[in-house]
């Protein structure tokens, strides 16, 4: 597999008002993924969670994406994932019984991990994951939040959703309870796609026309478009910390087993 | 916690703390705020608590429900929000809930609806979902400005400057962005290889601060730019 095919650009900020950055991110393009967490917790523990989260995370998925790109069994990213993100939330949980400061602390969780022209995206909580494709720019995570639960069920108006302050509830996270239950969903990722990977303190204070219009004014400068984001969630407020990851693919990548497939019987053809 | 003030004529008669999750105002005697006057309805209206909001529901009254002064069906309450029922008036007194975005912590609490579910991609999942809108706008005011094209395919016309950035280029590829912010607009080169000119001087790769009256150039477009 072609080692630049997804081209990674992130930024994190604490943000205007906050004196803690709570968000951890964590990428390795040349595995395809991509991780971002926005830690809760009292005194810093939030920064502790978020950061096992991510560290955990990425390390488990580069050993077995290691592993299942030499196997090419079409389900193992998935179970990767899974296991992965088990592996982060009995790590956050035993710490949080373990420590008396990080007690009660936990995390949201965006991740996507890239393989063979495919992508496998998991989260928990309110961070959420956006795809821009032919300039359009789609949410495919439902926020674990009440606010989303009220608007669902019709106890409020999506258009009255500015007046809550109900923005900061989550209704599920990572390393609260011995086991997590994690929305997962694979998708196909064409050449062209941007990813976007962010914690609320972005999609809180910039709508998602504007996140749309600086996506496709600067897709070509990746990390001045993830600047960018950062740059007008602190413009319009700055209330939280902002993190931010976008991941470009840059071409199609077919898993390597394939490719020598299709090398293999080009060749035979020629 | 949040309470409720009645008072009648801008004297306060009596208050209630929001100490339940639901509770009725009304002119009957069995509601938790009972409103003698006759305007009101017996169950004419009631105040729900979600969180840390209060949402107060028309109980289709016979006067209706109004909110500092607007008629509401259902509304989220706000610090210092007066809702009217004839001539008594009811206030909510709640800073926590104030106008101002919340700077509270991120909280977990129990859902409403959902338990553990999906593990698998569930098949409502895979749809696009508009999702919880972006927060109000918070109290920033950005300055208005618009460029107008003094040479180029678009000589004569002008184009806003209302948004957070606005592209410019040439054959699809966007050579640079003029980005609005609270204390100015910004020009920043995005790709090519040549930087944009500010009054006939490169900006080089830094984002370039913009003022009243400059004259930019991008590719073959020359512009200027204008600030109210």
């Amino acid at each position: 597999m072609a080692h630049d095919f997804i081209e990674v650009a992130a930024s994190t900020d604490v943000g205007n008002v906050r004196q803690f950055n709570e968000d951890s991110i964590a990428f390795d393009p040349e595995r395809g993924v991509v991780v971002l967490a926005d830690g809760m917790g009292g005194h810093r523990a939030g920064e502790v969670a978020g950061r096992m989260a991510t560290e955990i995370i990425l390390s488990a998925l580069q050993t077995e994406v290691a592993e299942f790109r030499s196997t090419a069994n079409p389900h193992s990213p998935l179970r990767a994932v899974t296991k992965s993100i088990n592996r982060a939330n009995t790590a956050v949980f035993t710490a949080a019984r373990t420590h008396p400061n990080y007690q009660g602390m936990g995390t949201t969780l965006a991740l996507a991990l890239f393989y063979d022209n495919r992508v496998t995206l998991a989260h928990v909580g309110d961070s959420r994951i956006y795809r821009l494709r032919d300039s359009r720019l789609q949410l495919l995570t439902r926020d674990d939040s009440l606010l989303r639960d009220q608007i669902e069920l019709g106890l409020i108006a999506a258009a009255d959703a500015a007046e809550s302050h109900n923005r900061s509830l989550v209704t599920r996270a990572l390393g609260i309870e011995a086991s997590v239950s994690t929305h997962v969903r694979d998708d196909d990722a064409l050449p062209g796609d941007v990813f976007l990977l962010c914690s609320d303190g972005l999609n809180d204070l910039v709508d998602d026309a504007d996140i749309e219009l600086i996506l496709n004014s600067l897709r070509s400068n990746l990390p001045l478009a993830a600047g960018h984001l950062v740059q007008s969630a602190k413009d319009n407020g700055g209330y939280d910390n902002v993190s931010v990851i976008l991941a470009k693919v840059r071409k199609a990548f077919p898993a390597a087993s394939h490719a020598a497939w299709l090398k293999r019987l080009l060749g035979w053809l020629r | 916690m949040a309470k409720l003030v009645l008072s009648k004529d801008g004297v306060a008669v009596h208050q209630c703390w929001l100490d339940k999750d639901r509770l009725t105002v009304g002119r009957g005697t069995g509601n938790d705020v009972v409103i003698d006057d006759p305007a009101a309805s017996r169950e004419h209206a009631a105040i729900t608590c979600v969180g840390n909001d209060h949402i107060v529901e028309d109980l289709q009254s016979s006067n209706g429900t109004f909110v500092n002064g607007t008629r509401i069906i259902r509304h989220i309450l706000q610090h210092g929000d007066v809702v009217e029922f004839g001539a008594l008036h009811l206030r909510y007194v709640n800073p926590r809930a104030s106008a101002d975005v919340d700077l509270e912590r991120t909280m977990l609490i129990p859902g409403l609806q959902r338990g553990g579910d999906d593990l698998s991609p569930a098949p409502d999942s895979q749809d696009a979902d508009d999702g919880v809108p972006s927060a109000r706008a918070a109290r920033v005011h950005f300055p208005r400005g618009r460029v107008k094209v003094l040479a180029g395919a678009r000589a004569g016309s002008t184009i806003e400057l209302d948004r957070v950035v606005a592209a410019f280029g040439k054959g699809g590829h966007r050579l640079a962005v003029v980005t609005r912010r609270p204390h100015g607009y910004f020009i920043t080169h995005v790709e090519g290889r040549r930087y944009p000119r500010v009054n006939h001087q490169s900006i080089g790769a830094e984002p370039h601060p913009l003022r009243n009256g400059d004259v930019i150039d991008i590719a073959d477009e020359s512009l200027e730019f204008l600030l109210d």
